[in-house]
């Protein structure tokens, strides 16, 4: 409690219990000679200051820690960001559902990640694990500190998490400067004011058709769209994701309906062909923007690039062109 | 009405017949018991009787037909079953379990009619049961609850009434009163009934012929006086009796047996 | 006098339905709505065809396996018909009628597994009830442990939201799927309603119900075959709607007593205008949000059981 305190946080440690190594080392520093001290007050005030000290010296000593060498990364926007400030060749287990950038699919899979299959990030003999900071993840952490592994949870949901996420990281990896290049810009794109302070382009995120799920104002996506100068018709929404019943969507007719896709087919999706779907004005008229989930899904380092993209989607310039080119599809790389 | 010749069945996967060689006839006015020892293949000859199950050797016959060969709702405006158990699900007024047995006699989709109440109103005064009538069934005495499903049995306006144990757990007083019940619709119906029972004393007195069973087989068939002479009875029932004349009625009286002489 | 009450609140559950909703819509503009037009109508109406289906077959189920507490999604095809419409999302199954069609195929292969174990004797044999209610758990509790494993081992993350389709939902509501609806479900309520009698015969025990006539075997088949094959398709239109099929008989009965003739019809109104209500229920209660009707019905469901549960150990 003393430690963090005066020394300066470490973001997304456990909660309450100080990981392993750590533990050992603050035993091994931490032995004042009591008898010598009674009675005195200078003594006991140069005994203060001993404690202190040592108390810095610790955690001094531990954010001293050898910079991991083995990394495990158990989210893709993580794997993302480890590889963009340089630390591509440290990562040696990653989840299924890292593809970006294409050197992350050299490095072997542990699994689907949600949630971490001990065992196989145990065999990659890691010296850091990095988890993503969420129900389950928090027990896969507390695992495998048991057996020693050290791990950090990250908090990781919208775009403001980026910047702290990404020093964090730059930290443990030694890599602290090219860290804090990125997260400078990454704080930036959370702190830039919006293209324009009332956006006449409307849109909705339909996550699944039936029952009707979208995504309101607790979504990172709900933070892309207004960063590319739209507005979610769902913002007073605070859940990130919530059931509205169909007519809701058709009483508050966005423009554009996005969805996100993990194949990039570029069809239209099924329920576009569905009769109760065709009272939404948008899907009548084919207004569909569909994204790639690997790009806009998530938030990580490419999160400027997926709001320029979306932006050109939507871009006035083509106002015009809307009704000619219906279907808007980013590229899938 | 109702013939059985040289019935015998055997149960799928049974060791031995459970019906070997029965016959038996009732005929309008006539009222005919089945006696035996549990496990002699009493309520088997019900089923038997009704077509439930097919006779492996013999005929089973209702009004000349083959009974299991009756379509099932044409045979129960004819026969009037009283079976061993009933176990009513849903709470029913009296009057309403009684109309079930009007039901052989509705069409699908037509409703009950005025003839229907009245036969249901018969049914309850022929078993002096009309009291009763819009009370719940679980509110009723077993005497009670015993009449009323005569009552509905009578209902079907049968020719042919069949009674398995009706006396079970009834008192003195109320199978007394089922039994000069079901003479009175003999003679003045002419009801045919069939009925099993236990109460020896009972059928004799009130049957007019008696058929005995023993492991399946036919013991003896016919008066009662013929049927339960001491002989017979303390062979089947392995049990020292004592046999009285009442009304021209054999009756028996089981005696005591010392512990030494016990088998 | 009850019958008119029950039609008058069934005709009031449904103006409720397309009256209400989150989208204000003015009186004034209702009848030129598009809202109300494709959206609230038809949903209303297969709301209450659903919730009629559902009645009645409880009703029919509760009488032929003589148990007050049966209820449709006791017969496993609420789990066949989950299976059916994961291995769709699983496969990749495309166009808009994938699901329900999976759905219901994987009911129906439900109730034919339940319907073999139910014979009692082979395939020439009489249906035992009591082994249909256990085969009915068991298969339905197979078929969901399939499911889940599917969904834990396969890749879509669209997996997890199929089971908010499973909780039971009429989002997909459309005039289309209530036509389909509507042709097919009078034949198994008819089958269901010439079975009043021989129903009612089956209170008294299935001896006893032949004695008095019935076609004892042919009843049991039918009564099972039609309430299967309404709640199939309740199913793979709406997901699985709890508490309609067990609740909504015994409410019937408390007005309309045994007879089925009085108790089925009564129990299609009151199925029907109960889940008119829970719908208009779910799509206002949190709007913007909508919570599943499930979930609404089981709220409502439960303390009206627990209230008739009281009323039986009084009696």
């Amino acid at each position: 409690m003393l430690r963090p305190y005066i020394c300066g946080s470490v973001t997304g440690t456990i909660p309450g219990k100080a990981p392993a190594f750590a533990r050992s080392q603050e035993t091994s520093s931490f032995a004042p000679p009591v008898g010598s001290l009674a009675g005195g007050m200078v003594q006991r005030r140069l005994f203060l200051a001993f404690l202190i000290v040592a108390a810095c010296h610790t955690s001094a000593r531990r954010q001293d820690a050898p910079p991991a060498r083995r990394i495990v990364s158990l989210l893709p926007s993580f794997t993302e960001i480890l590889f963009a400030i340089g630390a591509g060749d440290r990562v040696v287990g990653r989840t299924k559902w890292c593809d970006y950038p294409p050197g992350a699919l050299a490095v072997p899979s542990v699994g689907e990640g949600l949630p971490p299959n001990i065992e196989a990030v145990a065999a990659r003999h890691p010296d850091l694990v990095v988890l993503y900071n969420a129900g389950p993840n928090v027990t896969a952490a507390q695992q495998l500190e048991r057996i020693g592994i050290r791990t950090v949870l990250v908090d990781l949901n919208r775009l403001e998490d980026l910047g702290p996420a990404t020093r964090t990281l730059g930290r443990l990896t030694g890599l602290d400067v090219r860290a804090e290049s990125l997260a400078a810009v990454l704080d930036s794109l959370a702190h830039q004011p919006p293209p324009t302070s009332t956006p006449s382009t409307t849109l909705a995120f339909v996550v699944w058709d039936n029952p009707p799920i979208i995504i309101g104002h607790g979504s990172y996506l709900d933070q892309l769209a207004t960063a590319a100068g739209a507005r979610n018709v769902f913002s007073d929404i605070t859940a990130p994701s919530a059931q509205v019943s169909l007519e809701t969507i058709v009483a508050r007719n966005p423009q554009w309906i996005a969805v996100l896709s993990d194949s990039g087919m570029g069809a239209r999706p099924a329920f576009a062909k569905r009769r109760e779907w065709r009272a939404v004005r948008a899907v009548r008229d084919g207004h569909f923007l569909v994204l790639p989930g690997s790009l806009f899904g998530r938030p990580g380092p490419r999160s400027g690039e997926a709001i320029r993209q979306l932006r050109a989607l939507l871009s006035p310039n083509e106002e015009g062109a809307q009704h000619a080119a219906p279907l808007r599809e980013v590229p899938h790389r | 009405m109702l013939r059985l010749d040289g019935v015998s069945y055997r149960y799928p996967g049974a060791s031995r017949d459970a019906l070997t060689d029965v016959s038996l006839s009732v005929g309008p006015r006539e009222f005919h018991a089945v006696l035996g020892p549990n496990g002699s293949g009493k309520t088997t000859l019900v089923r038997i009787a009704l077509g439930g199950l097919t006779p492996l050797v013999g005929r089973a016959d209702v009004i000349g037909r083959s009974a299991s060969s009756w379509p099932r709702q044409d045979l129960a405006r004819l026969v009037g079953v009283v079976p061993q158990r009933e176990d009513n699900l849903f709470p029913q007024r009296v009057r309403e379990t009684v109309l079930l047995g009007r039901y052989p006699h509705l069409t699908l989709w037509g409703g009950e009619r005025a003839e229907d109440r009245a036969a249901v109103d018969r049914a309850l005064a022929a078993c002096d049961a009309q009291h009763l009538a819009d009370r719940w069934l679980w509110t009723l005495s077993g005497g009670e609850y015993q009449r009323v499903r005569v009552a509905r049995a009578l209902a079907q306006e049968p020719k042919l009434l069949v009674l398995d144990e009706p006396g079970m757990s009834l008192d003195l007083k109320h199978e007394m009163g089922l039994f000069e019940l079901v003479r009175g619709l003999v003679e003045t119906s002419g009801m045919g009934v069939l009925m099993i029972t236990h109460d020896l004393n009972l059928a004799a007195r009130f049957a007019d012929s008696l058929l005995l069973l023993e492991g399946g087989r036919p013991v003896a068939t016919g008066a009662p006086a013929e049927v339960l002479t001491q002989q017979t009875v303390e062979k089947v029932f392995s049990w020292p009796v004592a046999m009285q004349t009442i009304d021209g009625r054999p009756q028996m009286i089981p005696l005591r047996q010392p512990k030494e002489s016990r088998a | 006098m009850r019958w008119t009450l029950l039609v008058v609140v069934a005709v009031l559950a449904l103006i409720a339905s397309v009256v209400l909703g989150p989208a204000a819509v003015p009186l004034s503009e209702l009848l030129r709505s598009d809202i109300v037009w494709n959206l609230r109508a038809p949903r209303a109406l297969l709301a209450f065809l659903v919730g009629g289906s559902l009645g009645v077959a409880g009703a029919g189920l509760q009488a032929l396996v003589r148990n007050p507490l049966a209820d449709p999604f006791l017969l496993g095809l609420s789990g066949g018909a989950g299976l059916g419409a994961v291995l769709a999302i699983a496969l990749h199954l495309s166009g808009p009628w994938a699901l329900p069609i999976a759905a219901f195929v994987g009911a129906l292969a439900a109730l034919a597994l339940v319907y073999r174990l139910g014979l009692i004797g082979g395939t020439g044999g009489a249906l035992d009830p009591r082994i249909l209610l256990l085969g009915g758990v068991a298969i339905g509790a197979f078929a969901a442990a399939i499911t889940t494993a599917i969904v834990a081992l396969a890749d879509a993350a669209e997996l997890r939201n199929a089971f908010l389709w499973l909780w039971g939902g009429l989002s997909g509501a459309s005039w289309d799927s209530v036509l389909l609806v509507a042709v097919y479900v009078p034949i198994p309520l008819a089958v269901l309603l010439a079975a009043s009698r021989p129903l009612d015969l089956l209170a008294l025990g299935e001896e006893s119900a032949g004695y008095l006539g019935a076609d004892v075997g042919a009843v049991k088949r039918r009564v099972y075959l039609a309430a299967s094959l309404l709640t199939a398709a309740a199913v793979a239109v709406s997901g699985v709607i709890g508490f309609v099929g067990l609740v909504v008989p015994h409410l019937a009965r408390l007005t309309w007593g045994h007879r089925h003739r009085a108790l089925l019809p009564a129990a299609f109104l009151g199925g029907g205008a109960l889940l008119a209500f829970a719908d208009t229920l779910a799509r206002t209660v949190v709007a913007p949000r909508e919570l599943p009707v499930g979930v609404v019905t089981a709220l409502i469901g439960v303390p009206v059981f627990a209230l008739l549960l009281r009323r039986w150990t009084i009696a």
